[in-house]
């Protein structure tokens, strides 16, 4: 009995954040010592969404930016994962991998921020991806890195003995066994930049307006209504990405 | 010589290595006062300034001990949740509950941390209504406080669902339900057959992880600038605040503390993370 409890109050927690943002982006008045906001609108979605429409600018440039990175580092990850996982320097190249993975990305945006100023990639999408770009490659090289195994090699070297050419074999034997991987690698890739803060605001100046920058510039501005309704906006395509993800995995295995 | 793995190779040095050693490199020269807008020719003085600083050294104390009280305290929960909920995370409806809370980025996280335990927040608010205080003043101060309590619990919100599903995962693959049987049949009691059977499997199998996180927490950037205070800093936001100053003499210093924090961090790899042969050890034979 207490732990069927428990566990509905686990979920009623889960769920609390998503209903308490939601409301509170609909709310228009909340004076203390109110529990519940004393006026509801939907003025501040139908001015994000339609009338000055900044927020829904910012989403299609979060997903536009998360998608593309989410795209590159599956590709780069894939081809380079497997290279090294098929070194003899194999552990050497994971060690330098993980440095990266593992630092701070606002600390190591600092430390290379003058270069991007130098090459005129400060301040704009391009410039946000590369740097990102940094962060998550190793990422996906981490996820990759298990899955390349002595049983997936020796059913490459078996389609290599039976006539196949590289390509062939990529393409008809080794991509297929690796959907999941790839899916994984591309979902993961797509967090680290749809959740990425500091080194988007360093490298981007401010003017590389993601989901993310935009809640801090609404908390700056003291703006609790705009700044909920920006992390509804920010949750909403990860429990997506969630659900697809359980969905894609089970039907790619 | 073929092509592929020059490219490749090529690849990994222009991604991986190149803008680690690069980005280094200048911030090791402008603390040195070989670059930059005041640099006078190689000098000490940053260096001698930003180790006998003060702040440096409580920044990194700061931000260590939130990163081991957060974890520590996730752990806790995490390990009770996946202990008692095991078969329910594993299969049941709480598995797709369980995985809810990573959707949340820090930022999203820390915003809510502050709605709810500011002194005007939601709780602030119940508080009142309850009669438990008469004004927002009476409200305890656990956002931007001293101790970091607002920082500590948002890191907690963040990590525990993960460790949730990585300790109900290792119970699952070391198949420590048959284990914990039979150290029952043989004569343990249920206290002793955690104490000398399921927790220490759980935390050898998960010392690396455990080990990331906390320098993750120590490194975060969003939560502390949200619910942090100016004074005691965690490290990412104080160097980046010397940094980003309007005085030119703070610059090096901020890069002096960043090169001192990449050191110190592989450091802490290169000492403590033999059990990353998961992530090291080859696969090929």
């Amino acid at each position: 009995m207490i732990s069927k409890v428990l566990k509905y109050s686990f979920v009623l927690a889960v769920v609390f954040p998503i209903v308490f943002l939601l409301g509170l982006s609909l709310a228009q008045q909340w004076q203390f010592p109110e529990i519940l906001p004393q006026e509801w609108t939907f003025q501040h979605w139908g001015n994000s969404l339609f009338k000055q429409g900044d927020i829904l600018e910012s989403l299609f440039l979060s997903l536009g930016l998360s998608l593309t990175l989410a795209s590159l580092v599956s590709v780069l990850a894939f081809f380079m994962s497997k290279y090294i996982a098929y070194s003899k320097y194999r552990q050497q190249y994971m060690r330098l991998t993980l440095v990266p993975y593992i630092l701070s990305p606002v600390v190591l945006a600092v430390t290379f921020q003058y270069y991007f100023t130098v090459a005129n990639l400060s301040g704009n999408f391009i410039g946000v991806l590369i740097a990102q770009l940094f962060f998550a490659l190793p990422f996906g090289i981490v996820i990759f890195n298990n899955f390349w195994n002595a049983h997936l090699k020796s059913i490459e070297q078996l389609s290599f003995t039976l006539g196949a050419s590289a390509w062939q074999s990529l393409l008809k034997v080794i991509l297929p066994l690796s959907k999941p991987a790839i899916v994984l690698c591309f979902f993961q890739s797509f967090l680290v930049s749809w959740f990425e803060y500091g080194l988007t605001q360093f490298i981007g100046l401010g003017k590389v307006k993601t989901l993310t920058v935009m809640v801090f510039n609404f908390i700056n501005e003291a703006n609790v209504f705009y700044a909920a309704l920006a992390c509804v906006m920010l949750i909403l395509p990860p429990i997506l990405l969630l659900y697809l993800n359980k969905r894609i995995l089970i039907l790619a295995r | 010589m073929k092509v592929y793995p020059v490219l490749i190779k090529l690849l990994f040095g222009l991604l991986i290595v190149l803008p680690l050693v690069a980005g280094l490199s200048y911030a090791l020269s402008y603390s040195l006062g070989l670059s930059g807008l005041l640099s006078k020719g190689f000098t000490l003085d940053y260096w001698q300034k930003a180790l006998t600083s003060q702040n440096l050294w409580v920044s990194f104390l700061y931000s260590l001990s939130i990163g081991l009280v957060s974890v520590v305290t996730s752990l806790c929960i995490a390990v009770s949740m996946a202990l008692s909920w095991n078969k329910s995370i594993q299969q049941g409806r709480l598995s797709y509950f369980i995985f809810l809370p990573l959707c949340f980025p820090a930022t999203v996280m820390a915003f809510l941390v502050l709605q709810w335990l500011s002194p005007s927040g939601w709780f602030s608010r119940i508080a009142f209504e309850l009669g438990f205080i008469c004004s927002l003043n009476d409200f305890p101060n656990v956002v931007r406080d001293f101790y970091g309590v607002g920082i500590i619990f948002c890191s907690v919100l963040l990590i525990t669902p993960f460790f949730t599903i990585l300790m109900s995962n290792i119970y699952r693959n070391e198949n420590l339900l048959e284990l914990e049987k039979l150290s029952k049949t043989l004569g343990a009691s249920s206290r002793k057959t955690l104490r000398c059977v399921t927790l220490p499997i759980l935390f050898k199998k998960s010392k690396m992880t455990l080990l990331l996180f906390v320098i993750f927490v120590m490194s975060s950037y969003e939560v502390p600038l949200i619910l942090g205070r100016q004074y005691p800093q965690m490290v990412s936001v104080a160097i980046v605040q010397k940094i980003q100053k309007f005085n030119l003499n703070d610059i090096p210093l901020g890069f002096a503390m960043s090169v001192l924090y990449v050191l110190l961090v592989i450091l802490v790899l290169v000492l403590f993370g033999k059990p990353s042969r998961k992530y090291l050890k080859p696969n090929i034979k």
